[in-house]
């Protein structure tokens, strides 16, 4: 009889799993591919063969349904109360989670090497069609940044859902975040300040355009401790403490 | 074996447990007898490592449930039928579990037609499941690692009289094996018919316990149940 603690790469492939093993789960993955290739082909389609504008329009499609999967996936079991088996078949909390954490970041880095991978027969396509020459030139930092964004934007879905164990507050406040940060970058310069240093998304900006400075990064940080590493860590020590019912 | 030691259990202002002891012995049916609100679940789910006591402690196997390096193979629990994701299938709840407790695929087959579930509906969304069906899933799922030990709260709840048949036939088969099953029920009935041993507990406190026919004191099982839940809710909590 096997007794020893179930291994970790179990318990990532039984999470990776419960991604897609419902019908909910199918639906997100596939309108995710469909609307990031549609991005894809719209943009060259419009914009002209430029494989980094093309490539990169797929990653609006990503920082919205992605944090959305995210969620997903790390309030799931409170949802449906699956936690009841789940944490009885392994009470060890902390590893279920990490489980269900790792699959979003991973996924996130694949979503952006399958937009490029789309991407590239589109901007030759377009390129042949509209008979312009393609324009292939992408720089490595920006390509890396903009792949960090995206996983930094599914780590703040992973974290305000792990926080609020709730799937509409956690998406709404993902969703509406954007729209409180574009108010209050214009109130004045105290707000624009604070949107400078607090908002993920206005911090994420260097970062996707390759030039990060000191600054930015210092920005970057403050911004993804208030909306990662602060709700995530509040967020496993509830999911610890929680009573089961 | 399953052991609760001086358990309780206090809300802000509800003592849920007070003071609860007793033991299912290895090899035995224990029902769980009390009225909706008693603690059963409370108690079923402090076993299961998923609600604090406030002192006391519960074992399973001589161990709290939560330093069990693979509970379950030692303990199966059924908590709550209902607690699925209704968009995923019999089988692959099934599925899920058996890839946690690393067993081979076959044991889902298995586990299906033990607990009497086809291979067409092990197919189909539990969303679409009756009580009675999410019942058998939920006692199959319990059995997937062959445990020595089970839980099992309200398991009758919403199975016709053919399951209730079949599931009495089943646990004692299991307690015959040597298994410790915990079975929680509001059904008076059911349980003197399976159970070897009967726990009675009214507001959270221990009430009786002992074999049906002592606890039945030749007035009948209910009338005992009855007199001492309406003795206990009397009493200042």
């Amino acid at each position: 009889m096997n007794t020893r603690r179930i291994p970790f790469r179990t318990l990532l492939r039984v999470e990776t799993r419960k991604l897609f093993d419902t019908r909910g789960g199918k639906v997100i993955s596939g309108v995710l591919v469909a609307l990031a290739a549609g991005a894809v082909v719209g943009r060259g389609v419009v914009s002209g063969p430029e494989l980094h504008t093309v490539a990169g329009t797929a990653g609006i499609v990503f920082g919205i349904l992605l944090p959305v999967l995210a969620i997903l996936t790390v309030t799931g079991e409170w949802s449906h109360r699956t936690a009841l088996t789940t944490f009885t078949l392994e009470p060890r909390r902390g590893r279920v989670m990490a489980a269900k954490c790792l699959p979003p970041l991973v996924a996130s880095v694949m979503a952006c090497a399958f937009a490029m991978l789309v991407a590239v027969p589109v901007t030759a396509a377009v390129a042949a069609a509209q008979g312009v020459p393609a324009d292939w030139r992408v720089a490595p930092p920006a390509l890396a940044g903009w792949t960090a964004t995206t996983v930094l934007l599914t780590a703040q879905g992973l974290a305000l859902g792990t926080v609020l164990m709730n799937a509409p507050a956690a998406i709404v406040t993902c969703l509406s975040s954007t729209v409180i940060w574009s108010v209050v970058g214009r109130l004045g310069s105290a707000g624009e300040a604070a949107m400078e240093w607090l908002d993920l998304n206005t911090a994420t900006i260097p970062l996707v355009n390759g030039d990060v400075t000191g600054a930015d990064a210092a920005r970057l940080a403050v911004s993804a401790l208030a909306w990662i590493v602060l709700p995530m860590a509040a967020g496993m020590v509830r999911t610890m403490r929680r009573e089961v019912d | 074996m399953i052991e609760f030691q001086r358990l309780s259990k206090r809300y802000s202002d509800v003592k849920a447990l007070d003071d609860v002891s007793f033991i299912v012995p290895a090899g035995s049916v224990t029902g769980f007898l009390g009225p909706n609100g008693a603690g059963k679940s409370t108690a079923m789910r402090i076993l299961a490592g998923l609600s604090r006591p406030t002192s006391g402690s519960a074992t399973v196997l001589g161990r709290p449930y939560a330093e069990l390096e693979r509970p379950g193979y030692e303990v199966g629990t059924l908590l709550d039928a209902s607690a699925q994701h209704p968009g995923r299938s019999g089988r692959e709840v099934l599925t899920l579990g058996a890839m946690m407790l690393g067993l081979p695929r076959s044991r889902v087959d298995e586990v299906l037609e033990l607990v009497g579930l086809t291979g067409k509906e092990g197919r189909r969304a539990v969303g679409g499941y009756s009580l009675g069906m999410r019942q058998r899933l939920g006692i199959g799922h319990a059995l997937l690692g062959r445990p020595r030990a089970l839980i099992l709260d309200e398991p009758a709840n919403g199975l016709d009289p053919q399951g209730i048949h079949w599931m009495r036939g089943l646990l004692r088969d299991l307690a015959g094996s040597g298994c410790a099953v915990l079975l929680s029920s509001h059904l008076l009935h059911e349980v003197e018919q399976v159970a070897d041993r009967i726990v009675m507990i009214g507001r959270g406190r221990l009430l009786a316990q002992g074999t049906p026919a002592e606890l039945g004191q030749g007035r009948g099982l209910e009338q005992t149940f009855l007199d001492l839940t309406a003795a206990a809710d009397r009493s200042p909590a």
